[in-house]
């Protein structure tokens, strides 16, 4: 699969990381990589190193993916972004919903 | 053996050559005198003379010291005949050349004794100097070799300047070669990359992977694969080329056209160093991998570490060198020797690290190749050579029918045949957002005629693109055309997309807020593009972008 999950701080914190491309060939791959979540977490990151294009139905799969989990308060966070892909982040000002890095 | 009698009396000669002959020496040949002697010595290159001191014209002492200086390298055994029974002439003849002395009348069979041993040592004398020979002609061939080798080196491992100005180094070898690597190579994504590697060991052995190595880095580099995928493939190239004991520890760094963003993955290069612009340590990279050329492909992991550094942090790497140098009560400097250095002051440098390592070593000379590579956090927007960007306009234009706009990957030839024109590379990813984001909105609104406010819920958002996925199977007909026009001079890419659909009313884009799951799409473009505007009643949109 070309998105990968990881379950880190002692099962507190999910890392969804995805590959060089993030668009929206990835719909269902992404949204498959936040369900069936354990109790125990409270954190999604979503890790954009090795992503180097973004179109806008990723920003879409973003604020989709906090408008599923509504119910559980989660933190948020997308790391590790490229200069350009930080870029689009910042235009659709999604600073406002996600800490990002 | 071929003897050399050189006597004036014949009969002594005679006897001498009789003598000879019943010990079976029969490659005899007489001289009468010091001058014929010479001559005939010249002519045969004797392996054993027998002498005469007392003769008309030249002497027989001085006659040794010019057979002697004849006969070169090799030991030519001259025994002196002499009737002369004094201490003094006795140890001249030794004095002047002689090997040995037999008196008149000699002893046949002490004679005949010191023949063979004087043979025996010409015997060997010769061949140790047929060895040194052989040796020598060795020599001057493997230096021959070294000095072809040296130049493909010097030619083929090197950097480009420009690049490599970013950095302060020091690279010293142990021996004329080097088994250590450090290369640099600007990205066609803007930005640059470095490795810093050591080979197994040292000398020309350990350099000679150093070729490939280079080649491989620079090629992928232009490419501008990622540090990931450089991994992988240096990893490959070595597992096949190097014997088992053999392997190459590396670090491999891409740096961000900022000039401040690291991508690196070090296989068993000691920890890589960061240290603030006010000389206090930010970070150390240490070693997640196993040096490359180790394992198989599918054992191989690639994962990198990325770090945002601020401006004027310096970030060093440094081969195992330095690390292992010992001073004199036999202490290994180590790893938290070389970071206490490195820390000691804000502007230490390569060059001041090495010396600190010499003194160190008190005169004793580096066991290892040594390494130091420092690159202080800047811009790297210089190295974007403005007069690399294509000067060859173009347009591409091309008419999608379903069968393709079906397939996910449709735009990405496009998309690679532009990347591949210098300088349309550094806007690749803006390129990739603007061409997806004009396409999409061709597919979902233009053609399949989604609506985008089934976006606003969730179950919506996975709805609208199902639609999307059984809209484009289902479509027999409608074709969409991307055309994309290049102006060097204006440095400015023209791209328009049409589709055969019905239009839209593009006054009425909704406001750009966050919380509306659509119309982000083009406010991407406003932002990205120079110019966006629609024409053909909303069938086509056309933005400008410059470089």
């Amino acid at each position: 699969m070309s998105i990968g999950t990881k379950v880190t701080d002692e099962g507190k914190r999910l890392i969804i990381k995805l590959d060089e491309k993030f668009d929206f060939g990835k719909v269902q791959d992404f949204r498959l990589a936040y369900l069936d979540l354990s109790e125990d977490i409270n954190h999604i990151e979503v890790d954009l190193s090795d992503t180097e294009y973004m179109d806008s139905s990723a920003l879409g799969m973003l604020l989709n993916m906090q408008k599923s989990l509504n119910e559980r308060q989660f933190s948020y966070s997308i790391t590790h972004c490229r200069p350009q892909v930080a870029r689009i982040l910042k235009i659709s000002r999604f600073d406002k919903k996600f800490e990002i890095s | 053996m071929r003897i050399l009698i050189v006597d004036d009396e014949p009969l002594n000669r005679f006897m001498l050559k009789h003598m000879l002959e019943q010990q079976g020496y029969t490659d005899c040949y007489e001289a009468e005198n010091g001058e014929q002697a010479l001559d005939i010595a010249r002519e045969i290159d004797p392996d054993l003379v027998l002498l005469d001191v007392m003769m008309p014209g030249l002497s027989g002492y001085e006659v040794a010291p010019r057979l002697k200086e004849m006969a070169g390298e090799a030991y030519l055994p001259i025994i002196f005949i002499t009737s002369l029974e004094d201490q003094e002439s006795l140890v001249r003849c030794l004095e002047v050349g002689g090997d040995d002395f037999a008196s008149k009348p000699f002893d046949k069979v002490i004679l005949a004794a010191k023949i063979r041993a004087h043979g025996r040592i010409r015997t060997l004398s010769k061949h140790v100097e047929q060895q040194n020979q052989e040796l020598r002609f060795h020599q001057a061939n493997v230096e021959h070799q070294h000095d072809i080798v040296e130049h493909i080196f010097s030619n083929a491992v090197v950097n480009r300047k420009d690049v490599e100005q970013y950095f302060d180094f020091k690279v010293s070898p142990a021996e004329d070669f080097n088994g250590d690597v450090f290369l640099c190579e600007s990205s066609p994504k803007g930005g640059m990359y470095f490795l810093v590697g050591d080979f197994t060991g040292h000398g020309l052995a350990s350099a000679i992977g150093a070729l490939p190595v280079t080649r491989a880095f620079q090629a992928m580099a232009r490419k501008g694969l990622s540090v990931a995928e450089m991994a992988i493939t240096l990893n490959n190239a070595l597992l096949n080329l190097l014997p088992t004991d053999m392997f190459f520890a590396a670090a491999i760094v891409e740096v961000s056209t900022e000039g401040n963003r690291f991508t690196i993955w070090n296989g068993g290069l000691p920890p890589m160093l960061l240290k603030s612009a006010d000389g206090r340590l930010v970070r150390r990279f240490a070693p997640r991998h196993m040096a490359l050329g180790i394992l198989e492909e599918n054992e191989f992991e690639s994962h990198c570490d990325i770090y945002e550094a601020a401006e004027g942090e310096q970030l060093m790497a440094y081969s195992d060198g330095i690390m292992e140098i010992t001073d004199s009560q036999g202490r290994m400097l180590d790893e938290e020797g070389v970071t206490e250095w490195f820390l000691a002051a804000k502007d230490v440098t390569a060059a001041s690290l090495y010396d600190r390592a010499l003194q160190y070593l008190k005169g004793e000379k580096p066991a290892d190749d040594i390494t130091v590579v420092i690159f202080t956090c800047q811009s790297l927007l210089s190295l974007r050579d403005e007069s690399l960007i294509s000067q060859f306009p173009f347009t591409v234009t091309s008419t999608l029918q379903p069968h393709a706009l079906r397939q996910e990957t449709v735009l990405e030839p496009l998309l690679e045949m532009l990347n591949s024109q210098s300088g349309l590379g550094w806007i690749r990813s803006d390129l990739f957002t603007v061409l997806t984001e004009l396409m999409n909105n061709a597919i979902e609104h233009g053609l399949l005629k989604i609506d985008s406010s089934l976006k606003s819920s969730p179950e919506g958002f996975v709805e609208y693109y199902m639609k999307r996925e059984s809209g484009l199977a289902e479509l027999e007909t409608g074709h969409i055309t991307v055309s994309v026009e290049y102006k060097p001079h204006q440095r400015e890419l023209y791209v328009s997309v049409e589709d055969s659909g019905d239009g839209f009313e593009y006054e009425n884009i909704p406001d750009d807020d966050i919380n509306n799951a659509f119309g982000r799409g083009i406010m991407l473009l406003r932002e990205l593009c120079q110019t966006v505007w629609h024409e053909n009643g909303g069938r086509k949109t056309c933005v400008t972008m410059t470089l």
